[in-house]
């Protein structure tokens, strides 16, 4: 990987791959109906739970049912990318411990490019839908002006988001190189995700430093979303979210490389 | 000598459930950060509503509640379904079927072992802990020996379901699908998620007769003798309940089972 490409060589590979991933897909059309239909059902239910919640309690520490929906459609939204782009990372373990996985190594493509770009799940798309359904609704029930800027925001705040559920399942994965057994990492990265859709402020002092820079689910919906949410109130950390969403993400990109290589070295 | 064979599937499961010690491990580390947002989740929403009570459950309550039905989770949880499709597409499933034993008889027993590891490793040390943090509000008496008897009910029940979902599968070749719905639905209408007693009225009259609740919102119910679990009347109302879904679950399974079996399609094998 010595020579540079640009974007546009990486782009057009990406759009390649994922025809056949798609083509391969759609030879499935029943297993492809049902798993969208479970994904439905996933984000209903947790619609459910938060509905049937705020039956009985009317705010939760000071957020009232259309604050807390934003940030439950934030971070669906947040939540899309890794489903989307980074699903093959579930492969990674499998294929490490196969031995398939060499084959990646000797493209002459980047290998994190090349793996992740291998698979895309359209399940995603579902939940990207949900998710701004229910960020749409309470964007209006809240009253939030709709200007060139906000809408800015919005976007740019939902991309530095949604890096960082991508930079937890990167280390998560990466993790097989390193330890036998590895699955329950990830299996328990992913139910960390659930935290997201709840304001970090309900945590004391020392959870609330653990959620924010050691498993950084803070920043995965409530830290940016304040941007909208609080706009005269805004925190240091929301601004520095895109500065520490591509920190976290390149780090959990350099170890998951670092595993490439030591998977190189030993040659199993 | 039936009993023998089924002692001895039930120790290789024990057998093979130590062995994962480090899955274990892990798995009550997670439950321990899971348990973690679950307090302040509630302990925030308590402190909103301003009052002690909500819905005949305090605090105290509601956490005892959820602790011991995440503690219930980890040890029914079953994966006939991802081994049945795995099963079908190794082809192993033929092996299974040509068993002298029915395959629900034998995935029942295999399974029984690591339920018996799981509860002894996993529940009983929660509640344990459970029992010293809130100093004697899980209450000590015969509650436990009912709480014992609605747990293998539950079991029963999960199982069925488990068997009934599994088989849909033999049909779709669908199964991330098929077992995330299964999931969610289980999930929500058994209180494993938020108890039962927060559901609006009309809906829990509902989901008070669906068999979901026999797997979680029982056993608990009648561990901290609430619902009435604390008269005959109560209890007898609660176990004829998870009974009769026993009996149900059974007879669609087996039906179900018998039908479709025939038409099983493998490739390879």
């Amino acid at each position: 990987m010595s020579k540079k490409r640009g974007l546009k060589f990486y782009l057009s590979i990406y759009r390649k791959i994922l025809i056949q991933d798609l083509k391969s897909k759609m030879s499935y059309r029943a297993d492809f109906v049902i798993s969208t239909i479970g994904m439905i059902m996933t984000n209903l239910a947790g619609f459910v739970t938060f509905i049937v919640l705020f039956h009985n309690f009317p705010t939760i520490n000071g957020w009232d049912l259309n604050h807390m929906l934003f940030l439950y459609g934030f971070s669906l939204i947040a939540l899309t990318p890794v489903q989307c782009f980074f699903d093959n990372n579930w492969n990674l373990r499998a294929m490490v411990y196969s031995g398939d996985f060499i084959k990646y190594c000797f493209r002459p493509v980047n290998v994190f490019f090349y793996f992740m770009s291998e698979v895309f799940d359209v399940k995603g798309l579902g939940q990207f839908a949900f998710g701004i359904a229910t960020l749409v609704y309470a964007w209006a029930k809240i009253g939030i002006p709709v200007t060139f800027i906000t809408i800015c925001q919005a976007v740019l705040f939902l991309l530095t988001a949604s890096l960082f559920m991508i930079a937890m399942m990167n280390v998560a994965a990466a993790t097989c190189f390193w330890i036998q057994g590895s699955g329950y990492v990830m299996v328990i990265m992913f139910r960390f995700k659930d935290f997201a859709k709840y304001p970090a402020s309900i945590f004391n002092e020392v959870f609330k430093a653990i959620f924010t820079f050691v498993i950084p689910i803070a920043f995965v919906a409530y830290y940016p979303s304040l941007v909208l949410l609080q706009p005269d109130n805004i925190p240091l950390l929301t601004w520095l979210s895109p500065l520490i969403g591509l920190v976290f993400f390149f780090l959990s990109y350099a170890v998951w490389m670092l595993g490439v290589r030591k998977y190189d070295f030993t040659g199993s | 000598m039936t009993i023998r064979k089924y002692i001895a599937l039930m120790r290789a499961g024990i057998m093979e459930s130590l062995h994962f010690r480090l899955g274990t491990a892990v798995t009550l580390f997670a439950n321990l950060i899971y348990l973690v947002l679950v307090y302040f989740l509630w302990k925030a929403v308590y402190a909103s509503s301003g009052v002690d009570v909500v819905n005949g459950m305090t605090f105290n309550d509601t956490m005892i509640y959820l602790i011991l039905a995440t503690a219930l989770f980890n040890f029914l949880e079953m994966f006939v379904v991802w081994d049945m499709s795995r099963s079908i597409q190794s082809g192993k499933i033929i092996l299974d079927l040509l068993k002298p034993m029915s395959f629900r008889t034998y995935t029942f027993w295999s399974y029984s072992g690591s339920h018996v590891a799981q509860f002894v490793l996993a529940f009983i040390p929660t509640f344990i802990v459970v029992m010293i943090v809130t100093k004697g509000a899980i209450p000590m008496g015969l509650n436990l020996v009912w709480f014992l008897i609605s747990v293998v009910f539950a079991l029963v029940v999960n199982f069925s379901i488990e068997i009934l979902v599994a088989t849909i599968c033999l049909y779709t070749e669908s199964t991330w699908g098929v077992n995330i719905v299964k999931e969610t639905i289980v999930l929500v209408l058994s209180g494993a998620s938020i108890p039962l007693a927060f559901f609006p009225d009309s809906i829990r009259t509902v989901i008070s007769w669906l068999p979901f609740r026999a797997i979680y919102d029982i056993p608990l119910q009648v561990l901290l003798e609430k619902g009435g679990s604390d008269t005959w009347l109560g209890l007898a109302k609660m176990y004829g309940l998870q009974l009769g879904w026993c009996v149900i679950l059974y007879i669609a399974g087996v039906l179900f089972w018998n039908h479709s079996v025939k038409k099983i399609t493998v490739n390879g094998g």
